[in-house]
């Protein structure tokens, strides 16, 4: 079978989902191609979360550009998307009075980048507003963000799809050719016939250029692990808190990050390793992480940790190189039509709206693209019963008994909006996708008590024992049935 | 505002003692709040034997030990909730809950807190490796084989010697699946010696004590777990380490009080049960609210749940009724070789049971109970074990004029 | 023949080495009640155990009934009545101490349900 768009952009990260999104305000047929079950599965799903304010970029780089355009465009972005988003402000926070100079350093650094409102403050100003942190002095970024990663990029695409992006996942590309002008995309599923090809395949963006013969870029895959705190952290700390980066490893350091839901993020850690997906977490890192956030916040115990994940860096740069390296965001040289979004790190998330839009003027430049006037930019997430005032709660359940059983009571998801995530826009009907949709699963009993109960809710919507699955193909979770 | 006397968060055993209990003691505006489509908590998952042993001289199952105190509740037409989750207490116990009939505010007079406990999950313990499909705690891989109907794997290896691992070490052996190893850290199982012998030695299933895990390899599901002897400081010894591929792995590594609820009404906690601190009614700091079952301490038998929710539904009604409460406390503390003391705090003006753990196994022990250098109480144990909850009765005589309890070792 | 065993009748739990032979038990060594000891001759000579497990209920509330064995049954027993267990079906609804199995393999024990289980209509 083979089918014809004017646009196939490869990956479904947050990159991949803005870039589709951005392009569907225009009359193009577009297809967005996920290898996955579902897309926010690679680096999208497992970062800090952050938007960042520009502190770190070198002054001039595409990154340091986007850095503060994205940031500027964040709030919107969100609020369009229905994710949720919180300017908390970041300091970077000096232990003792060398690193004060590094504080120096990096507020010229965001001076020049165009970060507005950055200042030094003292022991005591950083005392008054983060009471448990240990510190000397600090840089403050009232600009710095966050928000959660992996709703944005759920959001993006759900939206594109309501703006009629094709979105095909389990569809792994295996081969790019030039064919009369046109390009030809060949997945596990079929063919596709091309004008532009968008590669925004994040670790594997050096593969699938190779794959129409630019040979010029490596990806270093460079792991990160993270610890996540229990909820009852909470206030613990209200700003991100960075320390001064660390000499090598060209990473930002172990950094101390309240989530969106209201969790505490411990992490990243930063490791060159060889296989691009290997999202393991190591008793190493897991020991360092702990001592280094510890002394920022003393009060941290380990009885607070409830999870540990890691993402993996697309980086350009290898471990014994150091230096910095900007993201590769052109229309190939060699292969005309052929956009490359390749080394899209940190602060990638946060470029992301910023990097949408140049992609399209790439485009642009080459082509007219007429307005689709039909664009919604609006979509709407699931309801989220925890977010309510308790009259609302009661209404809604008056509406909908389903929004009075509560499925998992760390989260406090309940049955409704299980539901809603069984039947999203895309079609994935796995337990991490109802875990990244509705947050079941990611408190202090880690599913422990909901998972046996989604399983419950998936069998009523008729999904057999071999269908239900972690994260698509080869991750069933049961062996059949005990009794037949 | 709906006002009930005493509201029992949680349907197990322990507050299906309490309700009943409280009813007994002639308290008829009651409501037992259970977050299932039925009474009975975990219990309906535990198939297995071996509950009712003390209280019913009986070897019953869990269902049918939960049955006989469900057909009592509805007997005496104790008022229940089902599906009802709180979602908040305050201090001035208000309590709200949610079930598909609606949103209610609740005032009560007392609060009998009898959540039970969740299995500490693989985060908390951290495990490192890969995230695949196939990792479960028993209590949830117990729920979906018992309740659901599931088999949740083939080839399989259990991290922890807890109770409810060595039951479904047996479980899933006879529903046909192969148990590779319990793989336990410390020098000792941690489960009771009746499950050691009738779900390990049974099938000859191998119990690798000072052992852990030490990596998890799977991308889509689990392909092998990696394990490792632990030497005496604790710490991974090189060269003792083996992969053993399997397709699933249980985790059974403790319990733990599952107390959110409690904090949001202010109930202090004691850091080493992680169940609220109590006196010797099982009143926590605030009055009128108290507790019982594993939210207060994980049990090892459920007789011991169901006294412990009897004794609080006392206490609760006495409080409700205006019983005595002008007690001078006393505070009772572990000593050397000793984990944990419950109650926390002791009258002295009356016959008390002190329930303890000892912090690891010994043989030929004494338990002392001592005021500072006088020595109330010695009684001798030939064998202690720290799965084993450890009672003593002390009565008011030997107490009298007791500053400050403290139990030890020896 | 000698053997190692872990006396369960109370929490003690005595670790004991018994030597025996077809005719008797010839000494054991370790602490042991009297209880113990009926414990060690049973063990040895006629281990029993009670088995719990489920059985597919159709037409119920929930998929499976729990059941046991009225007695314990021998231990060598404890398979094959699982493979009957495996392959049994049962109506709902049940209660509490209904037969599901008579004289299962003729070993004069039944399986016996623990659960209630509602018709769903």
């Amino acid at each position: 079978m083979e089918e014809r768009y004017d646009i196939v952009v490869i990956g479904g990260g947050v990159i991949g989902c803005s870039i589709a999104r951005e392009l569907s305000k225009y009359q193009v047929k577009i297809l967005l191609l996920e290898k996955e079950s579902d897309v926010t599965l690679g680096t999208s799903g497992k970062n800090s979360g952050v938007v960042h304010s520009g502190l770190y970029p070198k002054p001039g780089s595409l990154k340091a550009r986007l850095n503060v355009e994205g940031n500027r465009l964040f709030p919107k972005f969100c609020e369009e998307l229905d994710v949720p988003f919180r300017k908390i402000g970041t300091l970077v926070v000096a232990k003792n009075k060398d690193e004060v100079k590094e504080l120096k350093r990096l507020k010229k650094i965001g001076d020049t980048n165009g970060v507005p409102g950055i200042e030094i403050i003292s022991q005591h100003e950083l005392k008054k507003m983060e009471p448990n942190i240990k510190g000397v002095a600090s840089l403050y970024s009232p600009t710095g963000g966050i928000t959660s990663p992996y709703t944005l990029t759920i959001a993006l695409a759900e939206n594109a799809l309501l703006n009629g992006v094709k979105i095909s996942l389990n569809n792994e590309v295996k081969g790019i050719r030039r064919e009369n002008g046109r390009l030809l995309v060949k997945t596990e599923k079929g063919e596709f016939k091309t004008g532009w090809v968008i590669n925004s395949a994040g670790l594997f963006a050096d593969r699938i250029a190779q794959m129409v013969g630019i040979s010029d870029y490596r990806i270093y895959p460079c792991r990160g692990e993270y610890h996540i705190l229990d909820k009852r952290t909470m206030g613990l700390i209200n700003r991100m808190v960075y320390p001064v980066p660390p000499k090598e490893g060209g990473g930002k350091g172990i950094h101390l990050t309240p989530t969106i839901s209201g969790n505490i993020l411990i992490g990243p850690s930063a490791a060159y390793i060889r296989d691009r997906e290997d999202t393991k977490t190591t008793k190493r890192i897991m020991k360092r992480l702990f001592q280094e956030a510890k002394e920022f916040l003393p009060k941290l115990t380990e009885n607070d940790f409830i999870h540990n994940y890691s993402g993996n860096r697309a980086k350009l740069i290898g471990p014994k190189v150091s230096g910095f390296s900007d993201f590769v965001i052109e229309e190939s040289p060699k292969i005309p039509y052929f956009i490359n979004l390749i080394g899209i790190e940190s602060p990638g998330l946060t470029c992301a709206p910023a990097i949408a839009k140049m992609v399209v003027n790439i485009i642009k430049e080459k082509e007219g693209l007429r307005r689709n006037r039909d664009f919604n930019p609006k979509r709407h997430g699931i309801k989220r019963f925890s977010d309510l005032s308790l009259d609302e709660k009661e209404r809604l359940i008056k509406e909908n008994p389903n929004f009075g059983e509560i499925i998992c009571r760390c989260e406090e998801v309940t049955r409704q909006e299980i539901i809603s995530a069984i039947k999203n826009p895309l079609g994935v009907v796995t337990l991490s996708g109802i875990k990244y949709r509705t947050r079941a699963g990611m408190g202090r009993c880690q599913g422990g008590y909901c998972l046996p109960k989604i399983v419950g809710i998936l069998e009523e919507f008729g999904i057999s024992e071999r269908e239900i699955t972690l994260k698509g193909k080869g991750s069933s979770l049961f062996y059949g049935r005990m009794r037949e | 505002m709906r006002e009930v006397d005493i509201i029992i968060i949680g349907g197990g055993p322990a507050g299906l003692s309490a309700a009943i209990s409280c009813k007994r003691e002639g308290i008829d505006n009651l409501l037992l709040i259970e977050r299932e489509d039925r009474l009975g908590g975990i219990l309906n998952q535990c198939i297995h034997s071996g509950f009712g042993l003390e209280i019913f001289k009986e070897d019953l199952t869990g269902p049918e030990y939960a049955k006989r105190y469900i057909t009592e509740v509805e007997r005496l037409h104790i008022p229940f909730m089902l599906k009802g989750n709180v979602l908040d207490i305050s201090q001035d116990k208000e309590v709200v809950v949610v079930s598909p009939k609606g949103l209610f505010k609740l005032r009560a007079k007392a609060i009998i807190l009898s959540m039970g406990c969740r299995e500490r999950a693989r985060g908390a313990i951290g495990i490192p490796g890969t995230r695949p499909a196939g990792i479960y705690t028993a209590g949830q891989a117990q729920n979906l084989m018992n309740i659901r109907n599931y088999m949740v794997g083939k080839r399989v290896v259990i991290l922890g010697s807890g109770d409810i691992g060595l039951i479904m070490a047996r479980r899933l052996t006879l529903e046909g699946a192969r148990v590779l190893a319990v793989v336990e850290i410390l020098p000792y199982c941690s489960g009771l010696p009746r499950n050691r012998v009738q779900c390990l030695e049974d099938f000859k299933i191998p119990l690798l004590l000072n052992h852990t895990i030490v990596d998890i390899k799977g991308d889509k599901r689990l392909k092998s777990v990696t394990i490792s002897k632990v030497g005496k400081r604790g710490g991974i010894v090189p060269r003792q380490k083996r992969e053993i591929p399997c397709d699933t792995l249980l985790l059974s590594c403790g319990l733990i009080p599952e107390n959110e609820l409690s904090r949001k009404a202010g109930v202090i906690l004691d850091p080493e049960t992680s169940g609220p601190i109590v006196n010797e009614e099982l009143e926590t700091n605030i009055p009128g609210i108290y507790a019982c079952g594993n939210v207060l301490q994980v049990h090892d038998l459920v007789d011991w749940v169901t006294l412990e929710g009897e004794k609080v539904g006392k206490s609760a009604a006495s409080y409700v009724k205006g019983g005595k409460r002008n007690y001078q406390w006393i505070d009772a503390r572990a000593g050397s070789g000793i984990r944990y003391i419950i109650p926390h705090r002791i009258s002295t003006e009356r016959d008390v049971e002190v329930t303890l753990r000892v912090s690891r196994p010994g043989k030929d022990k004494d338990i002392l109970v001592k005021d500072r250098n006088r020595l109330i109480k010695k009684v001798f144990f030939g064998k202690v074990n720290p799965s084993q909850m450890i009672k003593l009765r002390l009565n008011k005589k030997e107490l009298r004029g007791t500053k400050a309890l403290w139990v030890s070792l020896r | 023949m000698i053997r190692d065993l872990t006396c369960i009748v109370c929490p003690k739990a005595c670790k004991l080495k018994v030597e025996y032979s077809e005719k008797g038990i010839e000494r054991i060594q370790g602490v042991l009640c009297k209880k113990g000891q009926d414990y060690v001759r049973e063990e040895i000579y006629n281990p029993t155990r009670v088995l719990t497990s489920s059985v597919r209920v159709m037409d119920g509330d929930l998929k499976l009934v729990s059941v046991k064995t009225n007695r314990p049954i021998p231990k060598d027993l404890l398979m094959k009545v699982m493979d009957v267990l495996y392959k049994t079906k049962v109506k709902a609804p049940i209660k509490i101490g209904d037969i599901l199995i008579k004289n299962i393999l003729g070993s004069g024990i039944d399986i016996v349900a623990t659960k209630n289980i509602k018709g769903n209509g």
